[in-house]
């Protein structure tokens, strides 16, 4: 079988200067993939190139077995949904307006979303757990109850797989917790695929220790430096070449007797 | 909100347009009582004899009604116009004439004055102006890929700017005597030569922009979410954007070279109609027509009879709009911005 997303030798340039150099990777149905890497090191860019709105330079990402360069914008978002970091809110629209604007590939130029439309919107918002909030302006919504609208709306675009771009940056440590919860229920339910750029690399362990399939990417200097099992990749040394921090890995037992792992930052370092 | 509440809500604002002409027909120089009113669009429509003195017949029918039609479609034009754009460029604050459609109408107008001074072509000129500014506007923002909307903002100011110039040159150059008043006229905006023949003339463009935009609504809500959401929500956002201000474009030149520069109406209808509907732009759009629509004929009833002679509209809208707006912002603080 075609994985979902298969990211072939990418480079992408701008004009003054190179990104991404040869990135390869591949996502299948029900895997979480946390991309990490310094500000600046081009995660956004690899994310736009996936969701076609960069064109790579060279290379190659098929989604489906399908290039996403020769794919229209309602093909591509039948495919993947996006969950943007943040999300300029304009207009007051309720919770329900935004979250029906998932459905916008399946719907003509011309036409509104039907009662079927407004049935997977319903059935998007039960399962991030805010069919409270639907009627709400969401304005006025906090900023992580803002995010699971995010979410909500991804999902009713049915795409098998999603793209978050650092989806719990700026949220409490609560409603952090509750956007990857989400996450994890999302994934072992109906086996969506998840690509996450963060700049959390706990929560790469996270997915681990919630025991979904998770892998993550670390890239500096515009490659892949390394990329397999979160609790494989994302240990001291690369930590520290990544971002030029001391980090130490604790391992502790939980009182129901699982066992979890998490970095915990110490220091910076300056030369390495 | 209840749905009977709703319901009548609904009812009124498309009945109030209506309501509004009906009533205008009634006001003005030579009052008329609504039974020879009712008489004469009666007898008019079923071609029958009319026992209503001519000159009553000719100020309802002839005068009054077409000033009223039109005045109702130039509003609502104008206004739904305003709140396309309003989502399209995800900002409050702009009005139909952001891509320089005025700007350029006006110039149309004014070079129409001075070289052939007649109804007809000062229609023509004003109109393919309007259009022709708001293509360079485009076509300016095209530069980069995928007609970004600040570009598209950046383009209207620079086509608005230079056409504005030009106008001013044109005024600069026409005779003082006859031509400048009449540009200056034109200006200001005015509804009192309305005929029939204007409001088939004008109706098309209006028709076909106002049915492009009532039918591309919900996807506005979708296209103020940014170009780049837009897109990952799986709309063409270049040929959705052109689609948009095609119409509204269309809808607005077709009212601007009939009625002149009428500002004020394509910002704050829409406002007033998200204070009373919301945001969503599947009812929104309609509702601006309606609300746009009933607006500038009361405004040109008070232009007609506030004094001996003519007030002209541009300036009545902002008059009265401005205040009824800011008791509206008071009384429904903002409506959650």
């Amino acid at each position: 079988m075609a994985p979902l997303l298969e990211v072939k030798d990418v480079s992408f340039k701008y004009p003054q200067a190179s990104i991404l150099e040869n990135i390869s990777f591949h996502l299948q149905p029900g895997e979480v993939f946390c991309l990490l890497g310094p500000n600046g090191c081009g995660k956004t860019t690899l994310l736009d190139c996936i969701l076609g709105w960069l064109k790579p330079c060279s290379g190659q990402i098929l989604l489906n077995g399908r290039t996403v360069q020769n794919m229209s914008a309602p093909q591509i978002a039948r495919q993947v949904a996006y969950v943007p970091q943040i999300h300029e809110k304009t207009f007051p629209y309720l919770v329900r307006d935004i979250v029906i604007m998932g459905r916008a590939s399946f719907i003509g130029p011309f036409a509104s979303p039907s009662a079927e439309d407004v049935a997977i919107t319903e059935k998007a918002l039960d399962m991030v757990g805010i069919s409270r909030l639907k009627d709400r302006s969401y304005t006025q919504l906090s900023g992580g109850e803002g995010q699971l609208v995010m979410v909500a709306r991804a999902l009713a675009q049915n795409s098998p797989l999603i793209v978050m771009d650092e989806p719990t940056a700026h949220l409490d440590y609560r409603h952090e917790l509750i956007i990857l919860e989400t996450v994890v229920e999302l994934v072992k339910q109906t086996g969506l695929a998840v690509l996450m750029a963060t700049h959390v690399p706990n929560h790469g362990y996270y997915f681990e220790n919630q025991g979904i399939k998770a892998r993550a990417g670390l890239i500096k200097d515009r490659r892949i430096m390394a990329s397999g099992k979160p609790s494989e990749v994302l240990s001291e040394h690369n930590l520290g070449k990544l971002y030029r921090i001391k980090t130490c890995i604790v391992d502790c037992q939980l009182e129901s007797g699982e066992r979890i792992k998490q970095v915990v930052p110490i220091s910076t370092i300056n030369n390495l | 909100m209840s749905l009977i509440k709703k319901f009548w809500q609904y009812t009124l604002l498309i009945a109030a347009p209506f309501l509004i002409i009906l009533l205008s027909l009634l006001i003005g120089r030579y009052p008329v009582d609504i039974g020879t009113v009712v008489n004469i669009i009666f007898c008019r429509i079923t071609m029958q004899p009319c026992n209503v003195e001519d000159i009553y017949q000719t100020v309802v029918w002839d005068i009054r009604l077409p000033r009223a039609i039109l005045g109702a479609m130039v509003g609502g034009c104008l206004s739904i116009s305003g709140a396309a754009f309003q989502g399209l460029f995800r900002n409050p604050l702009v009005s139909a004439g952001i891509l320089g459609v005025s700007s350029g109408a006006g110039f149309g107008a004014a070079l129409a004055i001075i070289i052939f001074d007649q109804a007809a072509a000062i229609y023509a000129s004003a109109f393919t102006f309007g259009i022709l500014a708001v293509l360079f506007s485009y076509l300016i923002s095209k530069v980069y890929n995928g007609t970004p909307t600040i570009m598209l903002v950046l383009g209207g100011t620079i086509v608005s700017s230079v056409f504005s110039a030009l106008l001013s040159l044109a005024k600069y150059l026409a005779d003082p005597m006859n031509e400048l008043p009449a540009i200056v006229f034109w200006l200001m905006g005015s509804l009192a030569s309305a005929r029939y023949s204007d409001i088939i003339i004008a109706g098309i463009p209006m028709l076909i922009g106002v049915g492009g935009l009532m039918l591309i609504r919900w996807r506005i809500n979708v296209l103020s979410m940014g170009d780049r959401e837009a897109h990952s929500l799986g709309i063409n956002t270049s040929f959705n954007k052109a689609i948009v201000i095609g119409c509204a474009t269309l809808a607005t030149a077709g009212a601007v070279c009939v009625s002149g520069i009428i500002g004020w109406v394509g910002l704050v209808m829409p406002h007033i109609g998200r204070m009373l509907v919301g945001n969503d732009n599947r009812i929104l759009i309609p509702v601006s027509f309606f609300l746009g629509a009933a607006f500038l004929v009361i405004v040109d009833d008070f232009g007609r009879i506030l004094t001996g002679s003519e007030i002209p509209l541009g300036i009545l809208t902002a008059i009265i709009g401005g205040p009824f707006f800011v008791y509206l912002l008071k009384k429904t603080k903002g409506g959650g911005w």
